[in-house]
């Protein structure tokens, strides 16, 4: 742990004098190299950090958040903190912070990825620009390093710490026509990162685009890759906690041990997923745990902060990173289980319709392939889908081979049949 | 300012062509009420400063928020070495400015009570009492209040010798009562987004007066129907939800580095392309929409922006031509030799400052003429209110808008609520069917403060305003 979160830890629990305290303190080392037409655009490189302290006096709360680790800096956080909470009105479903617990052992450092610097981010995009010109295409993304340390300590007894490491790109290539087409992919360890792989698959989805051919809306068979999965099924994250389920507010009310989804459907934290990071505990003081949310279909649980877990003497949980099942089809076995179809790379704009439907629309993007009798044929023009989420799962055909798409998420290429596409685009 | 000369001295020692530091302190008052609970009641403070440098047509950017000597050279090192590790990778000449002089300079913005200064006892007093009378009906299940009080005290010093000091404000109340039935749920917001004013903009919109109506718009969409099978019929939306249709698809369109591509991994591109300008009919003749970072309340209003370009007032669509985009220093020069519109801005001190939208508006008609005549006047349409689910594709074409509140109009009167409406259209269909808008009696303003761009993302603000306007035969109606 850095020498001054250790110091700021001590200043606290010294001159803090509320009743309760959760003290958390989060730094961030970042370089980030973005670049556009093939050329570097910005950049920018610094270390920072947030301090923030939540206090209470009796059911009464403040919280205040600095950017230093200041002795005067913090000794002005804790009378601000302090003071709101004095002068505030009591909170009728308060909690007392967290108390000491037992904190999951994780593995979420690459020291690979904390040693990289500017020069090694430089040579990943002198590639990516090599490999654009010869293409005679316009390649824009941003390349992300990043450590970052978090901590939490309360008056109660929790304290817990942990760092994690993440090495990011994400590259679009266009051309002044209609090829667009993008690859993003953040890993723990930059030594997992091939650039090689990750150019050969951005040149394999740009050369497989054609001039797309026009296509109309309706329902057709889809092909997810995992980055329009991932996009389509996270947007299920947004309603999902108990307390909206329960007040009736989102399509998750009333449902928990219901075959809401679709039998091919599972979504899982894990403590001890291989290839993926893991977060040990929430910002509120909860330890992370393994945890089905939907299994088979069937919703097991959702998100539920210690406040409302107190309310209905639930345990609490949060959703530590995210796994999404899948299965053994490759690309060519789900082009020949249907007779014709569409395959997409990525989803943009995803907006929510109506939460109780558990709607959602958004649009294509980044390349979409017409398939029939197992080959792709051509590009088409983009779609606006408005779908619902548990129906798009239930008509899970087939899964693939789970796939690491980002530092703490797995999730599998989908065929999925009959997802409904609201609208035409003109592009 | 000791620190400001350290800086861009060391820069300039270190061939830098050209340097920027800006020193910013912000503060953040959060207060968010969930039906009669007190959240989170925070004070956010952040104090820090970004050097950006350009050396051989590249830039270089590093922050810090250590206000020691050392520490700024240490930044001003760093800043350049990526200035040059930059450079490796350029097209021609690569990155060049904008032509601009250096001016010294102060901006406030205007505040009669410092909404800091405000006891806390009143903010919560105030948020309860709304959240109360929302409860009050016995279908809002959620009542949901937040408070944000904001203030950026700012110091920005070039080589070109400018020395600007700035403190901004604004004020954002926003409150949403969701109801529920057996068979749905349904919300309904005040939303007016930050306003650049003191506490006093808080007490001139009565909001413990606009409670009952929020409440019983929510209860109301329950029981309203569907909207039915889309077809075509007309618009009248008003000037709330145009700020976010204008924001979408005229807003981000207009954005200079958009249009050359620099957003094209994340935010998208842009189809209105500079052999458009000029040229390419955006919307009907009565359609002239502003870019203004000169309007008082604006939330992009700071006097000068961050490349130290004084705040501008120009036309981005003229009588319905694409006239002109919203540019920075670094992204004119790849258009023409023009000087920039003053668009660049950062959100937090570490953060690099990109093109963003101007305070953007719609000029309202020139004919006399209210929201009650124009739906007399129409005969077959929905009144939308508010903003709702809203996407766009990646080149600012196609999109598809909710909205908050929906009345069907029969024959020239609102004759039902209705509820989940959509409608769908795109550039240029959309401004181009854009048939009637009301007098400047009835122009209103809206704040935007979460427009998330870059990588990695900045939430910035800006301010958009518009009368109430009438769209014909534009497709409309449920979701499938
Ligand atoms: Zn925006």
């Amino acid at each position: 742990m850095k020498k001054e979160i250790q110091k700021a830890a001590k200043f606290i629990e010294k001159h803090c004098t509320a009743d309760d305290y959760t003290l958390s303190v989060y730094s961030y080392d970042a370089e980030m190299t973005r670049y556009a037409q093939n050329m570097i655009t910005q950049n920018m490189s610094g270390l920072r950090h947030g301090v923030s302290l939540d206090v209470s006096y009796g059911n009464k709360t403040g919280s205040a958040r600095i950017n230093s680790f200041d002795e005067a800096e913090l000794k002005r956080m804790i009378e601000t903190a302090q003071n709101i909470a004095k002068l505030n009105k009591p909170d009728p479903e308060f909690v007392p912070s967290a108390k000491k617990t037992k904190i999951p052992k994780t593995d979420n450092i690459s020291e690979n990825t904390a040693k990289a610097n500017m020069k090694d981010m430089v040579s990943v995009i002198k590639q990516i620009v090599d490999n654009a010109e010869k293409k005679k295409a316009f390649v824009s993304g941003l390349v992300t390093k990043t450590v970052t340390d978090f901590y939490l300590k309360t008056k109660n007894g929790f304290e817990a710490f942990d760092t994690s490491t993440e090495f990011d790109n994400s590259m679009t290539m266009a051309d002044n026509k209609s090829k667009e087409t993008k690859v993003s992919r953040s890993v723990k360890d930059i030594n997992d990162y091939c650039v090689k792989d990750e150019i050969a698959l951005l040149n394999s989805q740009f050369d497989a685009l054609t001039k797309p051919k026009k296509i109309e809306a309706g329902q057709y068979n889809v092909i997810l890759r995992p980055q329009a999965v991932l996009n389509f099924f996270m947007f299920l994250l947004y309603f999902f906690d108990r307390k909206t389920a329960d007040y009736g507010i989102s399509a998750m009310a009333g449902q928990t041990g219901k075959n809401m989804f679709g039998k091919k459907f599972t979504l899982q934290s894990r403590l001890d997923e291989k290839d993926i990071t893991v977060s040990p505990f929430s910002g509120g003081g909860v330890a992370a745990r393994n945890i089905d949310w939907v299994k088979d279909g069937v919703l097991r649980e959702l998100v539920t902060d210690r406040s409302y877990a107190a309310k209905i003497k639930a345990e609490p949980n949060f959703i530590s990173n995210i796994i999404i099942r899948g299965g053994k089809a490759t690309e060519e076995e789900m082009m020949k289980k249907v007779k014709n179809g569409l395959i997409i790379n990525n989803f943009w704009y995803i907006r929510n319709v109506s939460t109780r439907k558990n709607e959602i629309t958004g649009l294509t993007r980044d390349g979409i392939y017409y398939f029939e009798n197992g080959k792709i044929k051509h590009s088409v023009n983009n779609l606006r889908f408005n779908e619902i989420i548990h129906r798009a799962s239930s008509n899970i055909l087939m899964l693939g081979k789970e796939f690491n798409i980002a530092a703490n998420t797995k999730v599998p290429t989908m065929l999925i049949k009959d997802f409904t596409f609201a609208d035409t685009t003109t592009f | 300012m000791d620190h400001i000369e350290v800086a861009l001295d060391h820069a300039q020692s270190l061939g830098a062509e050209y340097a920027d530091i800006r020193i910013q302190k912000t503060r953040k008052e959060t207060i968010y009420l969930v039906d009669l609970s007190l959240k989170n009641t925070s004070m956010n403070s952040q104090h820090g400063y970004g050097i950006r440098v350009m050396k051989n047509g590249a830039w270089g950017f590093a922050h810090s928020s250590i206000f020691t000597k050392d520490e700024v050279k240490k930044t001003v090192e760093s800043a350049v070495k990526v200035a040059e590790l930059s450079a490796k990778i350029k097209k021609g000449k690569g990155i060049r400015l904008a032509p601009e002089r250096g001016y010294i300079d102060t901006y406030s913005t205007k505040i009669r009570i410092d909404p800091f200064t405000v006891p806390l006892s009143e903010k919560v007093d105030l948020m309860l009492e709304v959240n109360k009378t929302l409860m009050n009906y016995a279908k809002i299940k959620r009542a949901f209040f937040m408070l944000e009080n904001y203030n950026d005290d700012k110091f920005f010093a070039s080589t070109l010798g400018t020395r600007i000091h700035s403190n901004i404000y604004y004020v954002y109340p926003m409150i949403i009562a969701s109801a529920v039935d057996k068979n749905d749920s349904q919300s309904r917001q005040f939303d007016p987004g930050g306003y650049a004013a003191g506490w006093e903009h808080i007490l001139k919109m009565d909001l413990i007066e606009k409670a009952p109506s929020i409440a019983e718009e929510a209860i109301m969409k329950l029981e309203a129907d569907e909207p039915g099978e889309i077809r075509r019929r007309d618009l009248i939306l008003d000037p709330h939800h145009l700020g976010l249709t204008m924001h979408e698809s005229v807003g981000h369109p207009t954005e200079l580095d958009r249009v050359l591509g620099w957003e094209a991994d994340m935010a998208g591109v842009s189809f209105a392309t500079p052999e458009k300008l000029k040229k390419y009919r955006y919307g009907s003749d009565i359609v002239n929409f502003v870019g203004d970072n000169t309007l008082s309340f604006g939330l992009a209003t700071a006097g000068y922006d961050d490349d130290g370009v004084p705040g501008q007032k120009w036309y981005i669509i003229k009588e319905g031509i694409l006239n002109e985009y919203g540019s920075t220093r670094d992204s004119r020069p790849f258009l023409d030799d023009g000087m920039s519109r003053g668009c660049c801005r950062a959100t937090n001190y570490f953060d690099f400052p990109i093109n963003r939208i101007p305070n953007l508006y719609l000029e309202p008609g020139k004919k006399r003429l209210s929201p009650q005549e124009l739906i007399a006047d129409t005969e077959d349409g929905i009144y939308i209110e508010g903003r709702g689910s809203f996407s766009i594709d990646q080149h600012r074409v196609n999109f598809q808008f909710g909205g908050d509140m929906f009345w069907e109009i029969k024959n020239g009167k609102k004759v039902r609520p209705l509820k989940d409406v959509l409608y769908k259209s795109n550039n240029p269909e959309f401004w181009n069917s854009c048939d009637a808008i009301c007098d400047e009696r009835y122009w209103k303003d809206f704040g935007v403060n979460n427009c998330g761009k870059g990588q990695p993302m900045q939430a910035s603000r800006m301010t958009h305003g518009a009368s109430t306007a009438r769209f014909k035969n534009i497709r409309v109606g449920g979701s499938k």
